[in-house]
Parts: C-alpha cells; structure tokens; sequence
C-alpha cells in the first residue's frame, strides 16, 4: 500500500536536468530519507511533490489521486505538509497566529476552538509559553520547531522536512530527533526527510533514497545505502576506494 | 472656540474618508505589492454607485446603501479577475501601470454614464445638526467620524482576531509560504480586493454628501490618501488611519486659518518631508525586500 507515490519524475531548468526520471514512494507511516549531496535535485523533488514547482515530466499520486498538476493548497488540504529549508515562518505573526494558519485548515472549527486547537499543538512541542511572542525573539532553535509545529496544524498525514536540522546544535537535534520519534507513534505520520546529518538520517530513516545529479543512484536500507559503491563515490569522491587501500 | 469645534469634526470627517481610503490603499498593497493608482477612483464609483441606487433608481437608504457596497464587492472581484489576476506573473510595475489605465477607463465610463455634471448625493442625516459648545456640527459629520471608528474595529478584529484575517496576513507576506499552510492563496488575494472596494465605497458614499458627486473627483481623493500613507507609513494599518486623519485636519483647518488657496499645501509639505527624513513614515517598517 502507497500513500504518496511519484513516476518518472523529470524536471528541466533550461538546459539543466534538474531531476530526471525520478520514482519514489511513501507508505503510511513509514520514515523515508531522501540525501545527497547540494544540489543533487532533493529540494526540487520536495517542490514538485508539494506543487511548488510542476514537473517537465512524470506524475505523482497521493492516496490513489492523480495530483501532478494540482494546485498546492489542495494538496496540503488532502494530507501533505511540509517544511522549508530555510525558516519560512510569517516573521510579522506571532508564534500563535502562525500556528493558526495551518490549523485553520479545517474549517469545520470555529474561531476559539482553533486557537485551543492550536496552543495544545504549542504544549506538545514545549512551546505553549511562547504563544503570545514575536517571532523575531525566538532563538534559531525554537523557531524551527514553531515550523515544525505549523506544519503539523495541518494535519498531516506525510510530512516532508526539508533539512530540520540545519543550524540546530546537537541538543537540539536530540530534541527534534526525540519529538519526530513521538510524533510517529502519536499519529500515523509517514515523514520524508531531506538531512545533511548523517547521523540523524542513519537513526530514522527506514529507508533511504540517494539523489545525485538529478538522479536515483541508489534506494534501500540504511545499512545498504551505506556500503553502495555508487553513494561512496558520490559523497566521497571516485578516490574512495584508494583511499580505503 | 465653536468655530474651532465645527471645523475640528468637519476636519475629522473629512479625514475619516481620507482614512478608509487609504486603508483600502495599504490593504491592496500589503496583499499584493500593487500600489493602486485607480484608489480615487474606487472611491468616485461608490459616491455614484450612491447616486445609482438612491437618487436614481430611488432606493430606501439601507437598501441603496447595501446596494451600492454589494455593487462595489463585485467590482473588487472583477477588477482581481481582470486586471490583477492575468498581470500577476508580470513585474509589479506592469501591475501598478495597469491600475493607472483602468482608473482612466473607470474615469471615463463615470463619464460617459452620469455626465460631467456634478451630482448631489444626500445624506440620511440631511439637514440634521447637533449642537456641541455653540458650534454646529452636522450629523451627518458626526456619522462618517463614528461609522469610520467602528470599521477600523472591525477590520482590527478581522485581522487579528479571526483566521481569515490571519490567513490574509499570512498571504501578505509569504504566498508561497502560505499555500503550504493550506491557504488558498487566490481567495484570499481576491478578499483583500474585495474589501478594499468595500471601504473606498463606504469613503465614497460617506464622502457623496460632503462634495458633489463629480467624476473628476478620484483624483485628488488618491493624492490625498496617498499622502496619508506616505506620512502614516506605506503598509502599515494604524498609519493610514492616523494620516488620513492628519491630512482631513490639515486641510479644513488650514483652508480657514491660513487660506483656502493654500489648503493642500500643509499637507503635501509635511508629505515631501517625511519622503525626505523619514520616508518609513510614523508607524511603517523601512522598506525592505519582499520575501
């Protein structure tokens, strides 16, 4: 059973292949890594999945429904969420009014029913006391899970990260680490995670996509992708192997 | 003193009117980046659509008053749907020079509907004055100061307290940002036109009684309202409505005390200074990219 499943997924940006042929798919609940090194097309795929970006070619489905071309907030309204790169939070709302704008997703809810909604969201994540504040005088670390937490308000049933780890310190990462864990078993939440962290991606990931270039140079286990030939040489250059000797 | 009160309220009026424009003004802009030169104009088509629905087809006040605003929602959608939506993917400047050309046409189809012969749009208040300390307000004066009071708390509680208003925030600072919260980024964009048209028609049948209904008269509407943005500072909610304010005053108290010939002039000063020393305005953020 698949949830989240892309084809043949190309993408070209003028002469370059951004992504080229690229198959993927999510089953619920499962936790998904997608590495590789800068520039190897992971952010693009997360935008072609979400709508930001429409694919030169390929289709992708979610749920058994042809969603390729459709627009991205009726793909988030049907169960994706995801996360950006670089903090995209709404800097002039506060960390409430943020979390509101996912969870107003359902609008079945009446106006303080999705504020409650959404500060119990705030408590599970440890922010509850921060509801009220700016987002400019949160530190780097909150504010990632403020995303973390906005994404979530809309209820997702996967949920792309895209590289949550990014200037976090290490108990920071252990935190995240230990509330995505949570998260998980809470709901049923597939998660597809973009991480440089190698360590983070190698404890979560049940199974891991390896982009270079554009394209899928290898799909498996942790323990698999690890001793590829074809990601060693990606990551460490075609040299590895004298190196090792 | 009395001479001071009845200019002070008719100053405040006046102001009132310049205000809801320039919130129109700030909330377009805010959503969308669009700086809309046909603002004086949305506020000459709720003055007419005014004249349209009660003094022409003879509608009861709250009727033609409906009227006349529903008239005017529709227009907000329209002018999304026909100008802002195809011109969206182009740079904003084609955007602004487009509002420039349909403020003509609007202009010019006032023109060609009513005439160049001003109109007398009346007031539901006509002829009513209350007295304050000797000095006679009219009612209708009265009217626009506290109806204007009571928009700008319900466009506070539409932005900041319902989840709409939180999602057209939202939009306003990141569509791309937003559509992954689930917000249906068009909707939201076209609301924001929506209620802009909404309040320049409220400015314009507020306005109606106070001038004549003259079809040149969105021109000086939109200097006015731009210069409250520019002294309250572009973008922000609190400053169009304290410029607009400032500017109403300005201009009746200037034009007694000083000179009728120069009743602008105040104004417009005090607009070119800001431009110079403070061109954030009072309550606005320097501006900065768009992200």
């Amino acid at each position: 059973m698949t949830l989240l499943q892309a084809t043949a997924i190309s993408k070209r940006f003028g002469g370059l292949m951004a992504l080229s042929e690229v198959d993927f798919t999510v089953a619920p609940g499962e936790f998904v890594a997608v590495i590789g090194p800068n520039g190897a097309g992971k952010s693009t795929f997360l935008n072609v999945l979400t709508g930001l970006t429409l694919p030169s070619a390929g289709n992708v489905q979610f749920d058994g429904r042809d969603i390729t071309r459709a627009p991205t907030h009726g793909r988030i309204r049907a169960g994706l969420g995801r996360t950006f790169q670089h903090g995209r939070l709404f800097s002039r709302l506060s960390v409430l009014e943020n979390v509101m704008t996912g969870a107003a997703i359902r609008t079945d809810r009446s106006e303080s029913q999705l504020r409650e909604a959404s500060l119990g969201m705030l408590d599970r994540m440890g922010l509850a006391d921060e509801a009220k504040r700016p987002i400019d005088s949160l530190s780097y670390g909150q504010r990632r899970m403020v995303e973390l937490c906005r994404a979530l308000a809309c209820g997702p049933r996967v949920l792309l990260l895209d590289e949550p780890a990014a200037g976090l310190n290490s108990g920071e990462v252990e935190l995240l680490m230990a509330r995505l864990i949570a998260l998980r078993a809470e709901h049923e939440l597939a998660v597809v995670l973009i991480e440089h962290n190698m360590g983070m991606v190698m404890r979560l990931a049940e199974r891991i996509l390896v982009l270079n270039f554009g394209c899928r140079i290898a799909e498996g286990t942790p323990a698999k992708v690890q001793s590829d030939p074809a990601v060693l040489s990606a990551y460490l250059g075609e040299g590895y192997n004298n190196a090792r000797d | 003193m009395a001479d001071f009160i009845q200019l002070f309220v008719n100053g405040l009026a006046l102001g009132s009117v310049y205000a809801l424009a320039a919130i129109g003004f700030v909330i377009v802009y805010s959503a969308t980046g669009v700086v809309n030169f046909a603002a004086g104009q949305f506020v000459m088509f709720g003055t007419f659509a005014g004249v349209a629905m009660l003094a022409n087809a003879g509608l009861p006040w709250p009727v033609g008053y409906a009227a006349a605003l529903l008239a005017m929602a529709a227009f907000g959608a329209l002018f999304f749907a026909i100008v802002y939506l195809p011109l969206r993917t182009s740079p904003v400047v084609t955007v602004i020079i487009g509002t420039v050309a349909v403020g003509i046409v609007m202009q010019n189809a006032a023109l060609l509907g009513f005439g160049s012969w001003p109109f007398r749009l009346a007031s539901p208040l006509e002829g009513v004055t209350i007295d304050i300390a000797g000095a006679a307000i009219t009612a209708h004066a009265a009217m626009v100061v506290v109806v204007t009071g009571l928009l700008v708390g319900l466009i506070w509680l539409l932005f900041y307290r319902t989840a709409l208003g939180i999602g057209m925030r939202a939009v306003a600072q990141d569509a791309e940002a937003a559509r992954l919260m689930g917000l249906n980024v068009n909707l939201l964009l076209a609301l924001s036109w929506i209620l802009a048209a909404v309040l320049a028609g409220i400015a314009g049948l507020l306005l109606g009684p106070m001038w004549f209904a003259d079809v040149n008269m969105g021109d000086p509407i939109a200097l006015k309202a731009f210069a409250a943005t520019i002294i309250g500072g572009f973008g922000s909610l609190p400053g169009a409505i304290a410029g607009g304010l400032f500017v109403g005053l300005t201009e009746l108290l200037g034009a007694s005390y000083l000179s009728s010939a120069y009743k602008d002039l105040i104004a417009f000063v005090v607009m070119i200074l800001f431009l110079l020393v403070r061109p954030q305005g009072v309550f606005g953020e320097r501006i900065q990219d768009r992200g």
